[in-house]
């Protein structure tokens, strides 16, 4: 260990993750980048969905059919830093070997379902009797407590958004809801709080010498974000729904069409600041009657047509540009091409490279929590499946190597398929937009 | 016992950004105080209102997020108040740049923790850009991929403010992380959360590795994607359910159902057991899905579909989640207490532990501590 990882706020904090998808891996990844040994547990007979989806350029590729799970990008998004350890909980060896790990653990992360995560064996009070100080976090979609009515239900990321609410709140006001299957905050805004949770848990037990249970139910915590829609329903039966890209607090703000197919920049003018440094740059582009706030709010229709009719006649860049410099809010609808090529994004590191041992190095996203004193390190991509099993299970659960090759032959754990099998991905050439200066990031 | 932080002493003088933030801060034992101008935080000044009272206690979003805080009020111009008070404090979150901040550097404790949501962050070339919950999402891939196509895009919930909240979340992440540091160093340390990144962290699916692994360039598709069918949000008596068929065994029990219920007998064929026939066929899978849906209303597609094992939601609306059986029964919802002493239904413990972590209070009063803190 180096001297700066002896100083990261969660070295020497060991986590045991049962996770899948997001919920609990993007809390896992979080707890790895500032140095907790975060052990994802994995099985080869369920895998985890990150290992499902493979990538996209390997599947006419027979011959890496075999590594398919170790490619996915999502893989490195969600589990970067993290020992992968190949245990199957539904044999009895792979099961009391979890244990020895968990009584080395401080943490244990989980997003497993509340009855799956109760039969395999992982419930609190199991976890407890091995490891009586644990910080136990459970993240299912329903709560924990069997007596509750939805506890059995199937809940999976984009499920809960329309659950909690949020799809309904998505889209114009006059068309069906949008949806938002292509992001899944319930997830992510479970896995900060678990996040909040867990360090609130290591706090008690580092006072008290006492564990703590967590239980995040995803539809409660999600729905912990609605509070004054809740309140105004309750206090006048109001009820909020989807109204674009509107602000309830003033005008204009929404999405115009720049110049150029699909080109859109999305604008925030809603004080009075703003409305007047705006006016000077649109001139008589918009009705001088929007001068009154008030109609503002009421025409916004004819606002936002007047509007469209200025900004159609710039390209997105510019305008945006042109927008902060006198002060207002602004921003190009970013595609993900655009993303590539963000100078901002890029000047900040946000995209990442580091060591894989499948593919030679990959790229993934950074933390959005920034330390200016401990700032944290990825020391490796996502890991293959079972990767760090025989180092985890020498290590920590003391058993030899005839030991853990029995278990392997028994397939209570597993070792990585084919590990001298290493490809790089096709666009392995980008690897310079995201470290200027290193011509090939293999010598990291 | 009380929530872990008792004790921690917590400035905050943000808006919307932070407010999530000090909201679970203070729920989880810190003693949060708010930071206000004599005209009253931003935060007071944002729709919905209470009818029946006056600003600045009338707002909604303040009676919500303020919950379990203090309000202590300052003017601008009292450097010495504003130095007695922030000298106290552990922790002390922001939404300006530096050079902006409410109070000089050496007015602050070198012990202190200052937590800095920003923007677009502390460097590079966007650093004095402005921002809100719509330009973040603008500015991270996913607001494009978003709507339907022959509209605007628009971005993910927009009136619950997610990247505010996401942004606070993650600020507070990174304030226990700087607290559990000093206590173990004894060093104090800042945080910096951009907006910006705030968004794109939950998008991964509109971000560049993404991107360089399949080189899709990514549209916005409406209210029902081509990964599978049925996929997406359907029409009911009452609204819309969310279905999400990719998994084998998901088909078949979908399939059963639609059989059972409307005695479409085709749909059941063995050929239609391949998601990627469905994708070809989706018109008619979705005729087929929509005439199973528009017989039910959401709470009975719901639960019927659920008994069946089949993943499917409700695409609820406020009344529906305040009247929904589950939260009901596990009794979600809490309540707190408006200026004039109405009680009003809100959101109880974002989660659940077998200590006594969480308390709260009603939001206060503008300037109703500031004399425990003002001498």
């Amino acid at each position: 260990m180096t001297q700066a990882e002896e100083q990261l706020p969660l070295s020497g904090i060991r986590v045991f993750e049962l996770g899948i998808a997001i919920a609990s891996p993007f809390c896992g990844r979080l707890m790895a980048h500032f140095g907790a040994d975060v052990l994802k547990i994995e099985s080869r007979t369920s895998p985890d969905v990150v290992r499902l989806l493979g990538s996209a350029w390997l599947r006419d590729r027979e011959d890496l059919a075999s590594i398919a799970g170790d490619t996915s990008p999502y893989v490195s998004e969600m589990n970067a830093s993290k020992r992968s350890v190949g245990l199957e909980l539904k044999t009895e060896q792979g099961r009391a070997t979890a244990m020895t790990l968990i009584a080395e653990c401080d943490v244990f992360l989980a997003n497993f379902g509340a009855r799956a995560l109760a039969d395999l064996g992982f419930d609190y009070e199991a976890v407890k009797a091995v490891n009586p100080e644990i910080v136990y976090v459970q993240l299912p979609g329903f709560g924990s407590n069997p007596e509750m009515p939805y506890y059995p239900f199937v809940a999976w990321g984009p499920n809960q958004a329309p659950l909690v609410g949020m799809d309904d709140f998505t889209g114009h006001s006059d068309d069906p809801p949008a949806g938002i299957a292509t992001v899944a905050p319930p997830d992510y805004m479970s896995a900060l709080h678990a996040a909040i949770a867990t360090l609130t848990g290591l706090e008690q037990r580092d006072l008290t010498g006492k564990g703590v249970h967590v239980d995040i139910s995803q539809f409660e915590t999600t729905l912990a974000l609605l509070g004054p829609f809740v309140m105004d329903y309750d206090l006048t039966g109001t009820v909020y729904s989807r109204m674009g890209n509107r602000s309830m607090w003033g005008a204009p703000q929404g999405v115009y069409p720049c110049a150029g197919d699909e080109r859109w920049i999305a604008i925030s003018a809603s004080d009075e600041d703003d409305w007047d440094t705006l006016r000077e740059l649109v001139g008589d582009a918009i009705d001088s009657k929007f001068d009154d706030p008030s109609l503002r709010l009421a025409q916004q229709d004819e606002l936002d047509e007047q509007l469209a009719t200025w900004t159609v006649n710039f390209q997105v860049e510019d305008l945006a540009h042109r927008l902060q410099k006198h002060g207002i809010a602004a921003h190009t609808v970013s595609t993900n091409e655009d993303l590539l090529h963000d100078t901002h994004v890029i000047s900040r590191n946000w995209y990442q490279v580091a060591p894989s041992k499948r593919l030679g190095r990959d790229v993934f996203s950074g933390s959005a929590v920034k330390l200016d004193g401990t700032s944290g390190t990825w020391s490796h991509a996502g890991p293959s499946m079972g990767q760090h099993t025989r180092e985890v299970l020498r290590e920590l659960a003391g058993l030899s190597d005839v030991q853990i090759d029995e278990l392997v032959e028994t397939a209570a754990a597993f070792e990585p398929v084919d590990p001298e099998t290493v490809t790089t991905r096709p666009w392995d050439d980008w690897i310079h937009m995201f470290l200027p200066g290193v011509e090939d990031a293999r010598d990291l | 016992m009380s929530g872990p932080y008792t004790g921690i002493k917590v400035i905050d003088t943000t808006g919307l950004t932070g407010a999530y933030a000090t909201r679970l801060f203070a729920g989880l034992g810190a003693e949060v105080v708010r930071l206000e101008p004599p005209e009253g935080s931003s935060l007071r000044r944002l729709a919905p209102f209470v009818e029946t009272l006056e600003p600045p206690e009338n707002s909604l979003w303040w009676n919500y997020l303020a919950m379990g805080t203090r309000s202590v009020v300052i003017d601008p111009g009292d450097s010495a108040s504003l130095a007695q008070v922030v000298s106290q404090a552990d922790v002390i979150f922001e939404d300006q740049l530096p050079e902006n901040a409410m109070f000089p550097d050496e007015a602050v404790n070198p012990a202190t923790i200052r937590t800095r949501i920003l923007p677009f962050g502390l460097t590079g070339p966007k650093r004095g850009w402005q921002s809100s919950n719509l330009i973040a999402w603008a500015a991270s891939g996913i607001l494009y991929t978003t709507g339907f196509t022959d509209r605007a895009p628009v971005a993910p919930a927009a009136p619950v403010q997610l990247i505010c909240h996401a942004a606070g979340a993650s600020a507070l992440a990174g304030t226990l992380l700087a607290l559990r540091s000093k206590r173990l160093t004894g060093n104090a340390q800042n945080i910096e959360v951009s907006m910006q990144e705030a968004a794109l962290a939950i998008a991964p699916e509109t971000g560049v590795p993404m991107l360089l692994d399949d080189r899709v360039h990514r549209q916005r598709t409406g209210n029902r994607r081509d990964l599978g069918r049925p996929f997406g949000l359907y029409p009911c008596k009452d609204g819309f359910v969310s279905l999400i068929v990719l998994m084998p065994r998901h088909w078949l029990a979908m399939a059963q159902w639609v059989a059972e219920t409307t005695g479409n007998e085709s749909i059941t064929e063995a050929v239609f057991e391949d998601n990627a026939v469905r994708i070809e066929a989706k018109d008619l899978i979705d005729e087929w899905v929509e005439e199973l849906t528009t017989q039910g209303t959401r709470l009975e597609l719901f639960e019927e579909g659920q008994r069946r094992g089949i993943p499917i939601t409700p695409v609820n609306t406020i009344d529906a989640l305040v009247d929904d059986p589950h939260l009901k029964a596990a009794g979600y919802w809490s309540s707190t207490e408006l200026q004039d002493g109405t009680e009003v239904t809100v959101p109880g413990a974002p989660f659940r532990t077998n200590a006594q972590w969480w308390s709260t209070s009603r939001a206060p009063l503008l300037g109703e501590h500031t004399g425990l803190y003002l001498t």
